[in-house]
């Protein structure tokens, strides 16, 4: 049979609880320590035991991460999903199954390999061999795939880090998995895995612990959580690794870390840490964002630092817990009633998940205000690869806190809300300090923060906050762009799109011919070199995981309205992360109802 | 004639430098009287006005930090959430001495969860609520402290038992639990200056009825100033000006009858010696007696100095967090190295 090498997908479904994730990860990372380019993606059920989860790993020399449109492997191991992971199964599909889940496999168009493995699990360890049955499909995959020894012993070493027997048991049961494989299928199934240079500086990590370790490295002083799918493990990573890298030299601890009794207070502490001048954090979902409005708005009108992860998961209300999507970027951006306006900083890459955790800190006190780190379940929770973090390329931003009296003498008319430098950022002073003690307040204040309700003085306070958020800008992280010499057009997109958009340029350009420009905004308010794009190209599409284009709908309030009639939405979500095809045939018929001379 | 010299407390300085901005509450108004306490017991504790953090939610009684402890930094935050946002100001600032000041729907209503879980994490503060049964800034409707049958003017009757914030206090295992009344300015000094220098939560639950819209003849916080002249007493805007109540210092272990605006009474027995205030059973008792013969018990109910508080708990570094310098706060660049060869390992 043709061999197809490193260009495939493979799906396994399973029950979660059964010790699958385990047997995933090791196929993942034993490709990966291959220098096979690999991607990963949990599609997990909200629930502890037993509903269905499906693990993708897509092999492409070409680096495309997004789940593939076609599954090449299917290996069904959950009897709940059984007859339709096998009836979706298209014509030439490698089944692999568990034998010993009684149930058909009955499809002569594929290939079809069965295994005892829960038989087999048993006879080595009867008390484990749910769990272990797992580690049978990894042997078979690993056998017919051509996965190498040492790449799987080396993957197992990593997920049993240090636990002997475990390592040993699972070791086992692959290779008598690859035994069996070996002695009863046809392993030329035409598809393999052949290893390439692998960088030996790259590693796999989610984006939640990257995000954590910047966080860290950003000086967080107080984590305030309250737990929450997608977003736990960013907070329990920076619990993990806080004794490790921020013990102080008395042995005591440098972050205080609570567990809050909701997001309410969860994001109120993280005001009183700000207000108190330390680096206050929280972490949460959609959800989460819904319920601390009250106080993001507070935390807007009286200028205190803080910073909120979220982690997008699909909405409305509770909606689909564990999936993925970009749905509370115009709700980030404009939370709290009245008129607010709020920093988002959106990574796409678990570099940026690192960096951005450091700076959303910086830019939270240099503009006295909260800042969103908006990452999401695909980006956060699923593994993505990186060459190593780096480290902050600036000294820590306190922004203008006055903390000695001489500081004070120097300031002509210091006033806690008055623009002394015209960049619309006033001057504050700290509790303890003794200096311009003040009552912060939500209502209504004057430059001097004494409670004013004077029409004049309210209306030249939330003008003077528009400018301020106004003047961050081009002060945050500047958009990523690829532009072709032929600006016909152009794409607009943000966060995890990134791990789609490459498959996509590529689809639109082997169909169709058509070149186009790509720009991952970074930042909310978007920098200027946004708007410059989207002038230079005749068409411009705003590609989003969502339903109704929120970032169009954002570009489309604040872009100069000579721009509007060149901007398209294509605005997808189903709770799955992006299959390239998709979207790319969305963009086409999109452009096609506007502008038929793009379509070749 | 000699000037008399300024009174200094032990840090050398005046009670002046206590105080705070005229108050925009009624005349009359009890949370001015426990703004005058709050400037006293301060002064006369010696904290430096600048270790203060006067902390507050929304309501009548969260506007006066704005009339007390003019050199303090403050913060009225928002409904019912002071204890979270004291909780962040505590954990990156644990040398400051934390002034909760709040009101009955502030705490037994909107924020019950919060004032819950500060209590939980002995969060190191003092808690007043000044608990008049009674949401004055939305003008007059009942609060979830107000007594059981308590009837408005007009409108409907009461039929939901109150919410005891002290026995509340007490059931969670709060470590400083006290009970007084905004006219026994003694009695509310020494009890402030005690939670002042208490590590932990204290909780102060201090009846200070509403001179505007406790508007009822049967109850404690009742008023009823113009008698046969019910127009006015519902029309709103419309604030007669009272003397504030008197002095009233009720000896230990007897009870004392409180005229109050409207010349209704309020019964308040002060706890006698024989209270043992490391007992939360006999604190319970007390205030369940008192609440069967329609009386109110005051003084401190129960008292626990032993716990740790939600700082110490932690194991925070010496310092205070905010204090931190930059070396302390960010890890170094071969922390970082070696971060990135862990995971390539």
């Amino acid at each position: 049979m043709a061999d197809i090498v490193n260009d495939f997908t493979v799906n396994i479904a399973t029950a979660n609880g059964t010790g699958s994730q385990s047997a995933n990860l090791i196929l993942l990372h034993s490709m990966f320590e291959m220098g096979v380019p690999v991607s990963g993606k949990n599609l997990f059920p909200s629930n502890i035991s037993g509903l269905p989860t499906w693990f993708i790993i897509r092999a492409s020399d070409e680096g495309y991460q997004a789940p593939g449109d076609v599954t090449h492997i299917q290996v069904v191991m959950n009897k709940d999903t059984w007859l339709a992971d096998v009836e979706k199964a298209e014509p030439g599909t490698i089944i692999i199954h568990n034998m010993d889940v009684k149930l058909p496999v009955e499809r002569d168009d594929c290939i079809v390999l069965g295994m005892p493995m829960t038989k087999m699990a048993r006879s080595i360890n009867p008390k484990l061999a749910r769990m272990i049955a797992n580690m049978y499909y990894v042997g078979g995959l690993a056998e017919t795939l051509g996965i190498e020894e040492s790449a799987i012993a080396s993957a197992v070493a990593q997920q049993f880090k240090g636990k002997e027997k475990a390592i040993q048991l699972n070791l086992q049961a692959i290779s008598e998995g690859r035994d069996f494989a070996r002695e009863n299928w046809n392993c030329d199934i035409g598809y393999s895995v052949a290893a390439r240079d692998k960088d030996p500086n790259t590693f796999l990590i989610e984006g939640n612990e990257a995000a954590a370790l910047g966080c860290i490295f950003g000086g967080i002083n107080m984590l305030s959580w309250y737990p929450i799918t997608p977003s736990s493990s960013l907070a329990e990573s920076i619990i993990s690794w806080l004794p490790k890298l921020r013990e102080a030299e008395d042995g005591g601890a440098t972050c205080a870390v609570i567990q809050a009794e909701d997001e309410l207070a969860a994001v109120g502490m993280v005001v009183g840490a700000g207000w108190a001048g330390g680096r206050g954090m929280t972490c949460t979902s959609g959800p989460g964002i819904s319920l601390m409005s009250e106080f993001i708005g507070l935390a807007y009108f009286a200028e205190v630092p803080g910073v909120i992860w979220d982690v997008n998961r699909v909405g409305p209300s509770t909606g689909l817990p564990t999936r993925t999507q970009q749905g509370d970027l115009t709700m980030l951006y404009e939370a709290s009633h009245g008129d607010t306006q709020h920093i988002v900083l959106i990574p796409g890459t678990v570099d940026e998940c690192f960096e951005f955790g450091w700076r959303c800190f910086d830019v939270a006190e240099k503009f006295q205000t909260l800042v969103f780190g908006f990452s999401d379940l695909d980006l956060g929770m699923n593994r993505w690869v990186t060459a190593g973090f780096e480290y902050p390329n600036q000294k820590l931003d306190r922004g203008k806190v006055i903390r000695t009296q001489e500081q004070l003498d120097a300031i002509e008319n210091f006033g806690r809300y008055r623009d002394v430098d015209g960049d619309g950022i006033p001057y504050r002073t700290l509790p303890g300090s003794g200096l311009e003690p003040i009552l912060y307040r939500g209502t209504g204040h004057d430059e001097d923060g004494v409670y004013s309700e004077d029409p004049e003085v309210y209306a030249a306070t939330v003008a003077r906050l528009k400018r301020k958020i106004e003047g961050a800008r081009d002060k945050l992280p500047a958009p990523v762009m690829r532009e072709e010499n032929d600006k016909q057009v152009g794409i607009i997109y943000y966060g995890s799109v990134e791990n789609t958009i490459t498959e996509i340029d590529d689809i639109l350009e082997s169909t169709t011919g058509m070149k186009v420009s790509t720009c991952r905004v970074r930042a909310l308010p978007y920098h200027s070199e946004v708007e410059r794009f989207i002038a230079e190209h005749d068409q411009v599409v705003v590609l989003e995981i969502n339903r109704d284009g929120q970032l169009f709908g954002i570009l489309r309030k604040e872009l100069p309205v000579e721009h509007l009639s060149k901007l398209h939405s294509v605005a997808f979500s189903d709770g799955i992360p992006p299959r390239a095809r998709v979207y790319a045939e969305m963009i086409l018929k999109t452009l096609s109802g506007d502008t038929k001379e793009v379509i070749v | 004639m000699s000037m008399r010299p300024i009174q200094l407390n032990v840090i050398d300085l005046p009670k002046a430098d206590y105080t705070g901005g005229p108050s925009s509450l009624c005349p009359g108004c009890g949370h001015d009287q426990i703004s005058n306490v709050i400037i006293q017991a301060a002064w006369e504790n010696g904290i430096a006005p600048e270790k203060i953090a006067k902390m507050s939610g929304i309501g009548c009684s969260s506007k006066t930090p704005a009339y007390f402890l003019g050199k303090s930094h403050g913060f009225n935050t928002v409904h019912g959430r002071m204890p979270s946002v004291t909780t962040g100001a505590n954990m990156v600032n644990k040398d400051l001495a934390f002034l909760g000041v709040s009101g009955d729907g502030d705490t037994a209503s909107i924020g019950i969860g919060q004032f819950i879980h500060a209590i939980r994490r002995n969060l190191n503060m003092v808690y007043i609520i000044e608990n008049n049964g009674v949401y004055g800034l939305t003008k007059g409707q009942y609060s979830a402290t107000v007594e059981k049958g308590s009837k408005k003017k007009k409108g409907a009757t009461n039929e939901n038992p109150p919410i005891d914030l002290c026995k509340m206090a007490i059931n969670l295992g709060c470590g400083f639990v006290a009970r007084s009344f905004s006219g026994s300015k003694k009695q509310l000094t020494a009890l402030l200056r005690a939670a002042l220098s208490h590590k932990g939560m204290a909780v102060i639950d201090v009846i200070s009825p509403c001179v505007t819209f406790a508007n009822n003849d049967e109850s404690y916080r009742s008023y009823n100033y113009v008698k046969g002249n019910e127009e006015e007493l519902h029309t709103v805007d419309y604030i007669p000006h009272f003397t504030p109540i008197e002095e009233v210092e009720v000896p230990e272990g007897q009870f004392e009858d409180i005229s109050l605006f409207d010349g209704s009474t309020l019964r308040l027995e002060t706890l006698g010696e024989d209270h043992d205030p490391g007992n939360p059973v006999a604190a319970l008792a007390a205030i369940h007696e008192a609440e069967e013969n329609d009386k109110h018990v005051t003084g401190l109910l129960y008292y626990d100095s032993e716990m740790k508080t939600a700082d110490e708990a932690l194991g925070l570094t010496d310092t205070p967090l905010v204090d931190l310098s930059e070396d302390e706060l960010r890890p170094s660049k071969a922390a970082l190295k070696e971060l990135n060869q862990s995971f390539r390992a």
